[in-house]
């Protein structure tokens, strides 16, 4: 089956798009981004329930927040702005979405990974009254989602292709982040608070004003993920905008094992494959929900691997063991 | 205690337990073709430094562990222990140093959990009564002082039949007076037809209790089932059993000289704790510069949170703590405290982290907004050699180095900062003998140039390095010992176990009462 | 009487809003009740939403294949104790991170059933209607909030106190309470403490099986994708509220229930005093208020400890 799509006419691009071009990619570029950086700011556990977070209400909040720019300041602004400012209230979207469970988190503890699930289904509930009832496209014979963007504000786009100015932009801020991470005493922080919260108090980091920043700057990214997904693609707020995201960005920076730099690969990787998956679906007419059971799959896949990786790791560790560590 | 020709109720005969390969020579030799005879009646102390295979040894012997060969025989019958249960349906009852109690549930809650059925506390109360091991059946674990503990460990034991009593490091976590207690209630087991082991590694506590001593050095028994010499006052030969603990000259630990101390560098005034009721109280003390200062208790006393507060990592409700003048707290005057916390491996180090970086840790100060991995590796290099620090390098990780190591390094880099107080938290727990030596050279060393503030639940190592001992007693200063008076260990005991000092007390805030 | 037409509109009105309620709580309060089961016995599992939804699937399927009751329910508990015990050999047998394995559980749940489930869309099935008791039902509005009610709710609202009971008093409570709090512990006293956490895991997936197939089945009958929406995550958080005690996960999940039924009371009245979005935000909001709530509180948060060794994995070897 694969061949006889690489083979017919319609589908000539498919291979192509598959490899670099479905926007997916930078959108996981993004969000990987977005989830390590929150994975160092907290401890591990609490991480992912903070890019998660991240993920879909950022990707939502921003989308929002660009799209009412494009829509409604579009007219007040000089062409050339637009662009740059769409994506400046993406990010700043992001990461005011972010800034209320981040704070709940740092002062009072409260479990990030339920405040942002649940904020999660508020953030939908939300985009779906904008773009069933004021946001409505007028024009759009009823069918509910906003009318498509001017031009001036789409992403540009390389090669006929879909892949848009959001590659090369997630590939340098994923080189951008790895350099904060690993080169600053902001980074340096960070990564201690997140591997021992009790060696970061121990050494008098400002544990709380860390978590809210890291939290809010992973909102920052995935906000530039929805935004990217809205102005390089959809270039309409719609059903199903960011739908898949979030969950994608965890399986990519699983995959990744929390390793910026091969984060890139991960989420080609991954891009590659729900491509293909988006092929097999239209083959079989399976519903959009497919590529969920293909991400939980391959996370546990990835969780599998894991376990393997990490027994090997034991046993030679057992081998090593020194004296003083048995009696 | 015994006739030559009573059979042991257990005897092993070479029993041997390799860690780290399957097959092959690989790996390490934990035990080594161990033998050892229990008997009825009788208390029997296993003695061995950390590492030794003790531990080891008794796993096998309680079911944790199989042994890779050699056998067990109980009252002569062959035995083969695969489970924890198994060993206790045997009746071998092992009290782990960490005791393996549910402290979210009662007492009763969790001797039925042991002993089977559900939860009954009168008839917890009729066993505890039994044996002669006073508890209260309805209070949960988390409430039970350790003593408590204990002897709701050996409760547990007894309730499921346990003939052999084996007890780690049981008075590791005792105050002096509750070890009589401890080893009286052993004695009335023991006579009871039962066999005791204790593990231990310090030689003084088991003078008192033992019958024989059995000596395991790097998985080698190498002295089995010595007797008490009566001829001897206290029963041992000390000395010669050192030597086949240890193996080697130990350098000698020669009494630190007494200078005249300096001015105050620390002074500390009327702190008192978060908490309701506050975990410590109306703390007021003062140390020297040249001067060690020992703070020691029995865990749980409060002097967890009164040297993370000391060490500015927590807020005091109330009170100051001031390092020439200047207030120290999680945002002031950290430069000022080399702090060697209690836990090594999550707050002193982060051990997925290189060496390099862990230095940079506690010495960051406010140099910019860039780190710098290389002036970190220098550091560390410097460390490593300043201690002599058994390392791969600066980019090897916190994790890979031992106990003993990696409690050298921290030293070696809070020392580095050259401050005015150096604040140390149990520095030698669960060291070997050598490093033990070493790390105290080290803060001796420092006490020549800094005021030197020890928190230890050990008074032995408390007196060993201290002028002044404080005894922390239900978070508040019960008394503070001259270290150099003849009968300063039985005072710092009874301070320890509450009972107050029995003599002239130094006085709280006799500043810099060193001689 | 005027006071009898006045208040007799009153009471009916209450009475069909406590029904309302009570049943809107049932999934959440057996998907809770499966929750806490299993997070005392140690095993955090988030995979709840996607048991929820593979339960709605399987009951609802079953249902409308065989139309006996029975097999619906059995059915859908399978599906979700099946689920769990995926979730339990990840997190009990190979000790991975066990946040992960229940979030890639919950994507699996939501995904599987959209795929299997597309052809039963608005398809016609069995369908379990209230079962009234005889007198009681006829009680002034407790008799239609508490006895008119689906079998499912009856045993929802039946669980807490057994359940209670069960932790505070029997062997197996002891054990289960054991393993989560101090897995070393247990061990070293006989329990299997893996065999008990399979167990407690599957039992918490079979109850939130149960749960779906009340949504698919009583609430809402009928298979529509993600007919959730939420009702597991909520449930955690209501774990995490009623401090890990099922009578308290009771109080929650009547008090979900009450917003619900409050929800609906506001759109069929057409109040234009809130919009509906935030009426339909309502619950999820609540929620984080009430965590907010329980971690600011120092004297609610001193009894609100999770039990010692949640998401710990335990290995006898160390």
């Amino acid at each position: 089956m694969p061949l006889r799509l690489v083979l017919e006419p319609r589908q000539a691009t498919a291979p192509l798009r598959a490899l670099i071009s479905l926007a997916t990619t930078l959108g996981l570029a993004w969000a990987f981004g977005s989830l390590v950086f929150a994975l160092a700011g907290a401890d591990g556990v609490s991480g992912i329930g903070a890019a998660w977070r991240a993920m879909l209400q950022g990707a939502l909040g921003s989308a929002l927040a660009s799209c009412w720019v494009a829509l409604f300041m579009a007219p007040g602004l000089p062409p050339r702005l637009l662009l740059p400012v769409a994506l400046a209230a993406g990010a700043a979207g992001g990461a005011a979405w972010a800034f209320a469970p981040a704070l709940l988190k740092a002062r009072l503890g409260v479990n990030e990974i339920l405040s942002t699930l649940l904020l999660n289904y508020v953030a939908v509930l939300f985009m779906e009254h904008l773009y069933y009832g004021p946001w409505r496209d007028p024009a759009g014979l009823g069918f509910p989602g906003t009318a498509e963007l001017p031009e001036a504000v789409w992403l540009p786009t390389f090669f006929e292709t879909r892949v848009h100015l959001g590659l090369p932009l997630a590939i340098a801020l994923a080189g951008a982040l790895w350099w904060l991470l690993a080169r600053t005493r902001w980074g340096f922080r960070a990564r201690v608070l997140g591997l021992s919260p009790k060696a970061a108090a121990y050494a008098g980091f400002r544990s709380a004003r860390i978590t809210v920043t890291a939290m809010c700057l992973s909102g920052a990214l995935a906000g530039l993920a929805g935004t990217g997904e809205l102005l390089g693609v959809q270039h309409r707020v719609q059903d199903g905008l960011a739908s898949g995201l979030g969950f994608a960005g965890i399986v990519v920076a699983f995959l990744a094992r929390l390793n910026l730099l091969a984060v890139p690969l991960a989420a080609l990787f991954l891009g590659a494959l729900l491509v293909g998956a988006d092929q097999l679906q239209t083959e079989l007419r399976l519903p959009g929900t497919a590529v969920l059971a293909l991400e939980g799959a391959l996370l546990f896949g990835a969780l599998l691997g894991e376990f393997l990786a990490a027994n090997r790791l034991r046993l030679v560790r057992r081998g090593r063991k020194e004296p003083g560590h048995v009696g | 205690m015994r006739s030559s020709e009573t059979p042991p109720l257990l005897s092993c005969h070479g029993l041997s337990k390799r860690f780290g390969a399957s097959v092959g020579a690989g790996g390490v030799l934990a035990n080594d073709a161990v033998d050892l005879d229990l008997y009825a009646g009788c208390i029997h102390a296993l003695l061995g430094e950390n590492g030794a295979g003790k531990s080891t040894l008794m796993s096998m012997l309680s079911g944790w562990l199989t042994p890779d060969s050699g056998e067990m025989r109980l009252s002569g019958a062959p035995l083969v222990l695969r489970s924890p249960a198994a060993a206790l349906r045997a009746g071998i009852g092992m009290v782990h140093q960490r005791f393996s109690l549910v402290e979210a549930l009662s007492v009763a809650e969790n001797l039925a959990l042991a002993a089977g059925g559900a939860p009954d506390p009168k008839a917890a109360a009729e066993l505890a009564q039994r044996f002669g091991l006073a508890l209260d059946p309805r209070r949960r674990v988390a409430e039970l002082c350790m003593g408590e503990r204990q002897r709701l460990e050996i409760l547990k034991m007894l309730a499921l039949g346990a003939r052999i009593l084996i007890l780690d490091e049981p008075t590791s976590v005792l105050a002096p007076s509750e070890i009589g207690t401890l080893y009286a209630n052993l004695r009335r087991l023991a006579g009871e037809g039962r066999a005791v082991v204790l593990i231990t590694h310090k030689l003084p506590e088991i003078a008192g209790a033992a019958d024989e001593v059995s000596v395991l050095r790097r998985g080698r028994m190498v002295a089995r089932n010595l007797p008490r010499d009566p001829a001897l006052p206290d029963g041992w030969n000390m000395a010669a059993l050192s030597g086949l603990m240890v193996g080697r000259e130990l350098p000698g630990e020669s009494a630190a000289p007494r200078r005249k101390p300096g001015e105050a560098v620390l002074r500390v005034r009327g702190l008192c704790g978060q908490g309701q009721p506050p975990v410590f109280s109306d703390i007021d003390f003062e140390v020297a510069r040249g001067e060690t200062f020992a703070i020691v208790g029995v865990a749980g006393n409060g002097q967890e949170a009164l040297t993370a507060t000391l060490g500015g990592m927590e807020r005091p409700a109330s009170g100051s703590v001031e390092v020439l003048g200047r207030p120290i707290g999680p945002r002031t005057g950290r430069d000022l405290v080399a702090y060697v916390p209690e836990d090594r491996h999550g707050a002193a180090t982060v051990p997925d982290l290189t060496l390099a970086e862990n230095l940079l840790l506690s010495t960051t100060g406010s140099r910019g907004a860039f780190f710098s991995r290389r002036a970190g590796a220098r550091a560390a290099a410097a460390a490593i050699k300043a201690l002599d620090v058994t390392a791969s390098g600066p980019e090897a990780l916190a994790r890979e180095l031992s106990g003993g190591n990696l409690q050298k390094f921290i030293l070696a880099r809070e020392l580095a900062k050259a401050a005015p107080l150096l604040l140390v938290e149990q520095p030698t727990q669960g060291l070997d003998v050598l490093a033990v030596s070493e790390v105290h050279a080290a803060i001796r060393h420092a006490a020549e140039s800094a005021a030197v503030l020890l928190v230890t639940g050990d008074p032995l190592e408390a007196l060993a390095l201290a002028g002044r001992v404080a005894v922390l007693f239900r978070g508040r200063i019960a008394g503070v010992v001259d270290a150099t008076a003849p009968d300063a260990f039985d005072r710092v005991g009874r301070l320890m176990a509450g009972l107050g000092a029995g003599g002239p007390d130094m006085g709280l805030a006799a500043a810099g009462g060193g001689h | 009487m005027s006071a009898d037409v006045f208040g007799g509109l009153d009471l009916q009105n209450l009475a069909s809003l406590g029904q309302i309620a009570v049943k809107s709580s049932t999934a959440v309060l057996l998907a809770a009740y499966g929750e806490i089961v299993a997070e005392r016995a140690g095993v955090l599992n988030l995979g709840l939403e996607g048991m929820l939804l593979l339960g709605a699937l399987a009951g609802f399927a079953a249902g409308a294949a065989t139309g006996d009751p029975l097999l619906a329910l059995g059915a859908a508990a399978c599906a979700g104790a099946l689920a769990a015990l995926l979730h339990a050999f990840f997190a009990v047998t190979l000790g991975v991170n066990q946040v992960l394995s229940g979030l890639a559980l919950s994507l699996l749940g939501a995904g599987l059933t959209g795929v299997l489930g597309r052809d039963l869309l608005g398809a016609p099935g069995l369908v379990l209607g209230s079962l009234p008791i005889a007198a009681l039902a006829d009680l002034p509005v407790l008799g239609q909030a508490l006895f008119n009610q689906p079998l499912l709710t009856y045993l929802a609202l039946l669980l807490a106190p057994v359940l209670s009971w069960a932790f505070a008093s029997t062997r197996l409570g002891l054990v289960v309470r054991a393993c989560g709090e101090n897995a070393s512990a247990a061990y070293a006293s006989g329990v299997p403490v893996r065999l008990v956490r399979f167990g407690c895991t599957c039992f918490g997936g079979a109850l939130a099986g149960l749960g779906g197939a009340f949504l698919s089945l009583s609430y809402t009958p009928g298979w529509k994708e993600g007919l959730s929406a939420g009702q597991g995550w909520i449930a955690i958080a209501m774990v995490i509220f009623a401090t890990w005690r099922p009578l308290r996960a009771l109080c929650g999940g009547l008090l979900f229930g009450a917003l619900t039924a409050a929800q609906f009371s506001f759109q069929t009245q057409g109040a234009e005093l809130v919009p509906v979005w935030g009426l339909r935000a309502a619950p999820y909001l609540l929620t984080i208020a009430v965590l907010t709530l329980v971690q600011a509180s120092a004297r609610l948060r001193r009894y609100s400890g999770p039990p010692a060794n949640l998401g710990r994995f335990f290995h006898p070897e160390g």
